[in-house]
């Protein structure tokens, strides 16, 4: 998909969610979706596969996130995958949370850990990050197996790394 | 009639015969046993000088020009045989001359193949000693080579069970506890620095 379908998309989405006044959460919501999209096969091949309706697939989508999610979430998502644009929901999240982080002055800070934080935990991240840093920060935490432990925090171009992965793997490379 | 039985007949009816010749009881002559009767010798002497005489007047040019031919050949034959016996020195001088050159054109043949086996060996021993000289710079080095590999793929194994290792050992260690420790440790760092760290 081009840049500019997938901008398109996300201006839409933000539209809709700033609309209904849930800005936030459908923000934090569809970024948490996305980066499951990545991480599971699984759920990668059922909301990609061409063979499957696309009213299964959002039935699918329904199902995944009824209960858990707002409504909103859960009627954009299903109208991304009914229009056969399943590959791009990451892409097209990111650039909502752009843009989202944008509306209200803030810089996305995509944060990765092994475990997940604690509320309190992601407060004082938070402003650690934006004493760092010296921007406000919008907080994005990612539980990712991968980095083994510790954080890794990547603020537009910086990236702070403090994470067993990339000890181990610069370990491997000095032996 | 030949000349010789005619001349004989008629000595035999001019002289009486043997049977003319008187015996005695025992069967033998008392004539001289050496001399025959003169009845017998003086026809028998003119037909023998007849003979010879007729014989030396007709045979005697022909044996003489026969023993001249014979003479001359004989003469001829010696000559011819000085004649060759003179070439055959000759030749044999000339194979002995021949026979001299042959010797020291094979002196000289032996000495030039000598010459050339001599450089022949000292240019293969050269050779030789060049490509041993190489065969082991190359042996070497595909030892220094082979030593460089075999210790390169050991470090590169062992350094791929280490971080397996140390990968697996980690991964173990890491308890709840620990990541806690971890994430409070990267939340106190950065928010004890004023600078991105990247």
């Amino acid at each position: 998909m081009s840049d500019a379908m997938i901008e398109g998309y996300a201006r839409a989405l933000f539209e809709v969610a700033r609309a209904e006044g849930t800005l936030d959460e459908v923000e934090d919501e569809l970024f948490r979706f996305a980066r499951s999209y990545e991480s599971s096969d699984a759920l990668r091949k059922a909301l990609t596969d061409e063979h499957i309706p696309a009213e299964k697939r959002q039935a699918i989508v329904e199902d995944l996130l009824g209960g858990k999610t707002t409504s909103t979430t859960i009627q954009l998502v299903s109208m991304v995958v009914g229009s056969g644009r399943s590959r791009d929901i990451p892409a097209i999240v990111d650039s909502l949370v752009q843009r989202a982080s944008s509306a209200k002055q803030l810089d996305v800070a995509e944060v990765r850990t092994a475990v997940a934080l604690t509320d309190d935990q992601q407060a004082r991240l938070k402003a650690a990050l934006e004493n760092a840093t010296g921007k406000s920060v919008n907080l994005k935490t990612i539980v990712d197996p991968s980095v083994v432990g510790g954080v890794v925090a990547t603020i537009g171009d910086t990236v702070i790394d403090d994470t067993v992965r990339t000890r181990i793997e610069q370990l491997k490379s000095r032996l | 009639m030949s000349l010789y039985t005619a001349a004989t007949l008629a000595a035999g009816h001019l002289f009486p015969g043997a049977e003319d010749i008187p015996f005695d009881d025992k069967g033998y002559t008392t004539v001289n046993p050496i001399l025959p009767p003169w009845k017998e010798l003086v026809p028998g002497t003119m037909a023998s000088i007849l003979v010879f005489t007729l014989l030396a007047w007709k045979a005697g040019p022909v044996i003489r020009k026969s023993m001249q031919d014979r003479t001359k050949r004989i003469q001829q034959e010696l000559d011819d045989a000085a004649s060759a016996k003179t070439t055959a020195e000759s030749e044999a001088t000339r194979i002995r001359e021949a026979q001299g050159d042959i010797d020291a054109e094979r002196a000289r043949l032996y000495a030039e193949a000598d010459a050339q086996a001599e450089a022949l060996l000292a240019d293969g021993r050269a050779r030789l000693a060049t490509e041993i000289a190489e065969l082991e710079a190359r042996a070497e080095a595909d030892i220094v080579s082979a030593a460089g590999r075999s210790s390169d793929e050991l470090r590169l194994e062992i350094a791929q069970h280490s971080g397996t290792a140390v990968d697996a050992i980690v991964r173990d260690t890491l308890d709840d506890a620990a990541q806690q420790e971890l994430i409070e440790n990267f939340i106190a760092r950065v928010g004890a620095s004023t600078g991105a760290t990247s």
